[in-house]
């Protein structure tokens, strides 16, 4: 799966335009977070890696801004496994295990839409990072 | 061993078991390194010294350096100190070391810079004067903003809380009396061996506060269990690694040692609130904080740990194994540990200022009224802001001599429209500290202050406050 951020203008918002895309296009679009109000919005989705492209052309075409966010990871060998950025997720993407490990879920992690955890870590082990995505990367910027 | 004595009993674990081995990994941040440098030639006789450009104290004679791990670097600031000085020498790393002095017939030199690592050194000891508390608060945010403490990153309105400690792993939890921890006491630190060499400063053992002093040769450590830290808009810190083996003497410290997180409680207290006493909200257990979330009032709420119970047990099992292999020997202390000793508030000979001490008259309008006559208002009182109120005098919002000059110009007559409505304020019994500091992080120059119905009671301004507190 690939997240990609949607910013939508008002005029877009006001019709069903991702509901459009995927009655057309055929393809999944799961919203994981979506801050809209009648004056326009983003969402961020996650979509199959292979309908990438079409669904990016699909909202481009339609006039709407589509971004790479970028995704958040842990540094293995910095973290002490504290747990300091557990109790700032909103998502519940940062967890402890049994043994006290603390774990990440980089599918449940919004990514730099949020980054809350990033500040909060002492260690400085979590980082904002670009997606390893090249052909999206030329494609979106 | 806990276990045990909860499935057989204390006489059977007594005698089963010789020694339970405890461990704890957190934030310690009165800890530091003693270093001594050599002399260069021709010597110095070094006045100031910074290392990777972080200030270190030069307490002694000429070349005898105390790293503090809460020093921070005068270019990165927060995101390097200290601790990380130190962590970077116990991983073997190069450091450069600055120094500068005012030279004297015997240590004519005025400047040095250099490299080190470990091995240049030739002491280089770990010298923490308070580790390990027994236990501690439970960190939470009840104001309407994120705040930045030495307890985390904490979210307002309660919606997350942080804590710090091993819980029934902590060592002095598990001797709480000092009859097997005292001065010499052989321990784990930061990977090595160390020892206790006092109480720890602020020392508070009837109120479950106890703290320990500690040494170890840091050149033998390991940055695992010793690491530099930042938090963010807080400071720098080091975690440290700490271990003690508690000999199974007689059957109470049997049945003591078996103590367990449901037992051992702490207050949750609400950090928002800039006094030494800050409000308790509630009691919780170190079982509940474990469990990853606390109830107050009623509320769940997320709960993150700040130390690492995962190395906690590491350095607890470590220290087992090395026992097993003759490779640590136990000792018994040369001198016991204070248990009686109570950790005072600061003398203070001057009166801490509070906002109702500056506190002026406030100047205020109502909503509806029309600029130019506040416009007249603000050039009669000689005033730069003035509160709007409702009929109650309760708080509406807030318009500057700026906002007025720049309404005017643009042609705006309504007040509603030009108006701040979210505005920041103070309380009168605020420390003035606390909203001077409120105001710089605004770049506002005035609060009003209110009562807890919103009731306008007068105004603090900047330049009062500065008048005040000479800054
Ligand atoms: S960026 Fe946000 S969602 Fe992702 S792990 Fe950090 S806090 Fe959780
Ligand atoms: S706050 Fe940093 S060091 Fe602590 S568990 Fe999270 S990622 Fe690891």
């Amino acid at each position: 799966m690939v997240k990609i951020l949607i910013k939508l203008s008002e005029e877009l918002v006001a019709k069903p335009t991702t509901a459009e895309i995927i009655l057309e296009h055929k393809v999944p679009i799961n919203i994981i977070t979506a801050h809209v109000t009648s004056k326009g919005g983003d969402y961020l989705v996650d979509i199959p890696d292979e309908s990438l492209e079409t669904v990016v052309t699909a909202f481009r075409k339609k006039g709407a801004m589509v971004t790479l966010p970028k995704l958040i990871e842990i540094d293995k060998d910095k973290c002490f496994n504290c747990g300091a950025c557990v109790s700032i997720c909103p998502v519940e993407a940062i967890t402890v295990a049994e043994d006290k490990s603390v774990n990440f879920d980089q599918e449940k992690c919004v990514g730099s839409t949020c980054s809350a955890c990033v500040e909060a870590c002492p260690a400085r082990a979590i980082k904002s990072v670009k997606q390893n995505n090249h052909e999206l990367e030329n494609n979106t910027h | 061993m806990k276990r045990l004595v909860e499935s057989s009993g204390v006489e059977v674990a007594f005698r089963e078991v010789d020694v339970v081995t405890t461990g704890t990994f957190g934030a310690m941040c009165s800890s530091g390194a003693i270093i001594n440098v050599g002399h260069s030639d021709p010597p110095i006789k070094i006045e100031k010294a910074w290392i990777n450009d972080v200030p270190i104290c030069h307490p002694g004679a000429a070349v005898d350096l105390y790293i503090g791990a809460t020093s921070m670097s005068e270019r990165q600031r927060l995101e390097y100190g200290g601790g990380h000085v130190i962590e970077d020498l116990v991983s073997g790393k190069e450091v450069e070391l600055k120094a500068t002095a005012y030279g004297t017939d015997c240590y004519p030199r005025t400047q040095v810079k250099t490299r080190l690592t470990k091995d240049d050194l030739n002491q280089f000891y770990l010298l923490n004067f308070r580790n390990c508390y027994q236990r501690y608060n439970c960190a939470v945010n009840g104001s309407d903003e994120t705040i930045y403490t030495y307890m985390g990153k904490l979210l307002p309105r309660l919606r997350n809380a942080t804590f710090s400690g091993a819980g029934e792993l902590n060592p002095l939890m598990n001797d709480p009396d000092y009859e097997t921890i005292g001065i010499g006491t052989r321990i784990f630190l930061g990977g090595s061996q160390g020892y206790v060499i006092s109480e720890g400063t602020q020392h508070d053992p009837q109120n479950s506060f106890g703290t320990i002093m500690v040494r170890g040769d840091a050149k033998q450590m390991s940055p695992e269990f010793l690491r530099g830290a930042s938090f963010t808009g807080y400071g720098n810190t080091l975690y440290v690694g700490l271990g003690i083996p508690i000999p199974i003497l007689n059957e109470g410290l049997a049945k003591k040692v078996a103590i367990r997180d449901e037992k051992i409680f702490t207050n949750v207290v609400d950090y928002s609130v800039p006094r030494k006493d800050r409000p308790k909200l509630a009691q919780v257990s170190y079982k509940e904080l474990k469990s990853g979330a606390i109830t107050v009032n009623d509320r769940k709420i997320k709960v993150s740990s700040l130390s690492s119970l995962k190395t906690a047990r590491k350095i607890a099992g470590t220290l087992k194994s090395w026992i097993a292999n003759g490779e640590f020997f136990l000792t018994s202390p040369v001198e016991r540990l204070p248990v009686d000793s109570v950790f005072k508030s600061m003398r203070q000979t001057e009166g801490t200022p509070f906002v109702v001490s500056v506190m002026q008259k406030p100047v205020t309008c109502y909503a509806d009224e029309d600029i130019r006559a506040i416009a007249e208002r603000i050039v009669t009182r000689s005033v730069n802001h003035i509160i709007v109120v409702d009929e109650d005098e309760k708080l509406g919002g807030i318009v500057t001599s700026w906002d007025i000059t720049r309404a005017m110009a643009e042609g705006k007559t309504a007040l509603a429209d030009i108006m701040t409505r979210r505005v920041v304020t103070a309380k009168p019994d605020e420390p003035l500290d606390a909203a001077s500091r409120r105001m710089a992080q605004h770049n506002i120059s005035a609060l009003p202050v209110i009562d807890a119905k919103r009731k306008v009671l007068g105004i603090v301004t900047a330049e009062d406050v500065s008048k005040l507190l000479g800054r």
